[in-house]
Formats: C-alpha cells, structure tokens, sequence
C-alpha cells in the first residue's frame, strides 16, 4: 500500500491539498477520477517525489522506481524511438539486454517499422505510444499515467488502451491513473477515487469489484 | 523546378546588377575616383590583386587570424556558457565581465592589445574576445531553454546528471550555439581586419587597406573590402554546411 497521510500543499496563495489522504493498492490501477485543476496531478507528482509538500508523510515509496506516461509525450526530438527508450534504460542494463527490452516493447506497441523515426515524424497517438513504451520498459514498481490518451481520436485511445493493457498484462505494476473520462475509468481502474473541490477531497472511492454491473458505476459517476 | 531554379538565378543576377548600376551612378555623379572609385576601376584593382602571389599569402595570413580568433571563442564561449547555463552561481559571477566585454570599443581593446602582444597575435585576441561574449551569451541562452518538462521526466526515469548534460542540454542548446556561431564568425572578419589596420603584422589584409588609405588608392581599398566580404561570406556558407551534415537539425 503507498499511503499518503495528512499531506498539504499549496501553490503560492491557492491551497491545492490539506490534510488530504489516500492510499493506492500495490499491483492494482488506481484511478483518479475529477474535474481538472482540482489536483490530481499534483497528487500523482507527490508520489513520484517531483513536487515536495509543506507537511504530510508518504509511506509505501521506498527504494520505489517510478515510470511515468505524461499528458504529452516527453521526447527527446533529437533521438529515434529506439533511442528514446535506450535513454532510460542506458544506466540499468548492458548493450545487449537493452536491446531485447526494447525491441519487445516496441513490438507491443506496434511500432517496430517506426524504431528508426525521429518523434516530429510520427503522429500524436504513435508520440504517446512510444512514451506508454518506454514506461513500461523502464523496471518500475509505479507507474503514473496523467491522461495519457487526450487529445487522441476514437481509434487512437482504443490502440492505447489495448496497447495498455497488454503490457499491464505482462507484469502488474501498481498503476495511478489520472482521468476525468468516465468510460476510461470504468475500463481500466480498479478502484476509483473521485475527487472534488478546494482543497481536494475524495468525495467517494469505488471498488470496481463490489460492483456487478459497469452501468451501475457509470450512474456513480454521472452524478459527480 | 528546373525553370523555376533559371528564374531566381535570373533574379538574384538581376538585384546584383541593379546596385552594381547604382553604385555607378553614383560614382559617375560624384566623378572623383578618391571619393568613390566605380565600379569599373574596383573590378580592375581586384583582378590585378587576383594574380599577385602576394595575395594569396595574405588571405592565407588573415584568414588563420581570423579562424584561430573564432574557434577559441567558441571553445571557450561553449565551455563557459554551459557551465554558467546550469549554475546561476557562475552565471552571476560571468555576467558583469562579458557585459564588460560586450560594451567596450573595439579600439580601446585592439590598444591595450597592441601594448600586450606581438602584431599578428593583436587580431587573434581582439577577434576572440569581441567573438566570445556572443558564443557564450547564446549558449547560455538555450541551457536556459531547455525543457523543464523533459527535464523532469530525466528526474524520473534517475538519468544521471552527465548524461542529463549530454542528451538533454547540448541538444537544446545546440540551435542557440550555431545561430551564435554564424553571428560571431561574420563579427570575427570585421574585427580582424580593424585590428590588423592598427597592428599592421606583415601578412594581413589590414596592411593593405592600411596602405591604399596612405597611397590614397581607393579603388584597391574597395577591391579589398570586397575581398573580405567574399571571404566572410564564404566561411560563412562552410559553417552552415558542417552544420547541415552534422545531422541533427531543426
């Protein structure tokens, strides 16, 4: 369990969290679910220890490895697809094993005919696939996705979300993902916390489990 | 496309004609060769020049003087500029002496050079020092640049700080450096030559425009400056090409 206790912080005049608790469950998705500006990100950055806090504990993050699909892709322009994910991988393994992590996760993601490609050449949703891959191909033990398929059409959010899915399949990593598209979460996650107002508060978690019915969830969540 | 190549060739000869025509004019209007040679004259002090040996050593001379100036600027304005684009420290401590060397004339540094240095060292130094403040300033400028957000992915993924260095902030800042590079080369011929003029070292075309000022030989004066600008431009034409093949471009 990564458990984040009495946790405040602010951004200069505006108090994004204050005294706010959650805890995400080891090999599972989490998913933040809210409107936006309402501090899911800044949440998810606190556990990645990228934003500090003004108080609050974290527990469950020691000696964590962290991967991270950004709501944009994050590359490095001056690299190929292949070079990008090497970038993170160059100081954990050795020449040869780098390039069969690299050239399976590639494959999963379906890219294998664009590994030479700079990322100015290949479309939005190939950029975020590229990103999901090299998330996935760093050894991790969280992985945070922050809305990872906006901006994408229709067909491109179902090839990420399958390409997702499919690496997710291969080692359950514990995941915190950030949407505020319901179907998404129900899809996904499996707990959902949803989260509102200022300061930031979990108005209600849900436990996709207990429920038989997505339809049920999606009724929940309509009503936030 | 090959019609539309002929055309803007036909062009680019037609402008250069026109001020060519222009100057003539004028030269014309003024008619005293001392004040403006035309264009006539310029053209037969340049060929003249064209078959002396002593030329060609000349060029030779200043154009080492001139290369040697730039690349120790750019040496050194990169080297410095990193390390004060990542540390506001050092950026604090560099800023006041290259605004310093920014402001000062030319001839108050080519002066206090000429009493520090051999003649053909003068031009070296003044072109490196009138050259550097403008390597460094850009390349502090795309340190500076550098994406915060794939700054902070590097923070994620514990890529570690040389490779930070190497990856992340030479390539961003790479595109500031040539654009400096480009600007301070052309800069560096200026220089050169104004300090070759007052330091006069045996080989230098700054000797020779020198001289033409003291024979009162315009025409040669023209046909040097001419000489420069072609050059100038020439190394200028070289650099964007190592640019080019250097691979990454934007």
């Amino acid at each position: 369990m990564i458990e984040l206790k009495n946790i405040s912080k602010n951004f200069d005049d505006l108090q994004l969290l204050k005294d706010f608790n959650i805890g995400f469950k080891k090999n599972e998705i989490s998913c933040l679910f809210g409107p936006s500006g309402v501090g899911k990100t800044t949440i998810a950055n606190i556990v990645a220890k990228l934003v500090s806090v003004e108080s609050g504990s974290i527990s469950g993050i020691e000696n964590s490895l962290y991967s991270y699909v950004f709501q944009e892709p994050r590359l490095l322009e001056w690299y190929s697809v292949y070079d990008n994910i090497d970038f993170v991988l160059k100081d954990l393994y050795d020449l040869k094993e780098r390039k069969k992590i690299i050239s399976s996760y590639i494959d999963m993601v379906e890219l294998r005919e664009y590994k030479d490609y700079k990322p100015k050449t290949l479309s939005g949703g190939m950029a975020q696939r590229v990103s999901l891959a090299r998330a996935f191909a760093y050894p991790s033990d969280i992985l945070i996705m922050d809305e990872p398929f906006k901006g994408l059409d229709m067909k491109l959010k179902q090839e990420m979300i399958l390409s997702f899915q499919k690496l997710w399949q291969e080692s359950n990593r514990t995941v915190i993902f950030i949407t505020h598209d319901i179907d998404e979460a129900i899809l996904l996650s499996d707990t959902i916390f949803i989260i509102k107002n200022r300061p930031a508060e979990i108005i209600k978690t849900i436990n996709k489990q207990t429920y038989s019915n997505f339809d049920d969830i999606k009724k929940i969540l309509l009503t936030y | 496309m090959r019609v539309s190549t002929i055309q803007s060739k036909l062009k680019k000869i037609f402008i250069i004609l026109f001020w060519i025509s222009i100057w003539g004019i004028i030269s014309l209007i003024i008619n005293r060769e001392i004040y403006l040679p035309s264009p006539y004259s310029t053209l037969k002090a340049l060929y003249k020049l064209l078959f002396l040996q002593e030329t060609y050593t000349t060029i030779l001379f200043s154009s080492y003087r001139t290369v040697f100036g730039f690349i120790l600027s750019c040496f050194l304005g990169i080297l410095f500029g990193y390390f004060c684009g990542i540390s506001r420290f050092l950026y604090d401590l560099f800023n006041p002496l290259i605004n310093i060397m920014r402001t000062v004339p030319v001839m108050s540094i080519i002066i206090i050079a000429l009493m520090w240095f051999k003649d053909t060292n003068v031009p070296i130094f003044v072109a490196f020092l009138m050259c550097f403040p403008i390597v460094w300033t850009n390349t502090v400028m795309g340190i500076k640049n550098a994406d915060t957000k794939l700054l902070e992915m590097c923070k994620l993924y514990n890529i570690n700080k040389f490779r930070i260095i190497k990856s992340v902030y030479f390539y961003s800042a790479l595109p500031y450096i040539k654009a400096g590079m480009i600007s301070a080369l052309g800069i560096g011929w200026k220089v050169t030559s104004a300090a070759e003029v007052l330091s006069l070292p045996k080989y230098s075309i700054g000797r020779f425009l020198y001289d033409s000022k003291v024979y009162l030989e315009i025409p040669d004066l023209f046909a040097w400056t001419i000489i420069i600008v072609m050059l100038s431009f020439m190394f200028e034409k070289f650099l964007k090409t190592i640019f080019k093949l250097g691979g990454y471009d934007d």
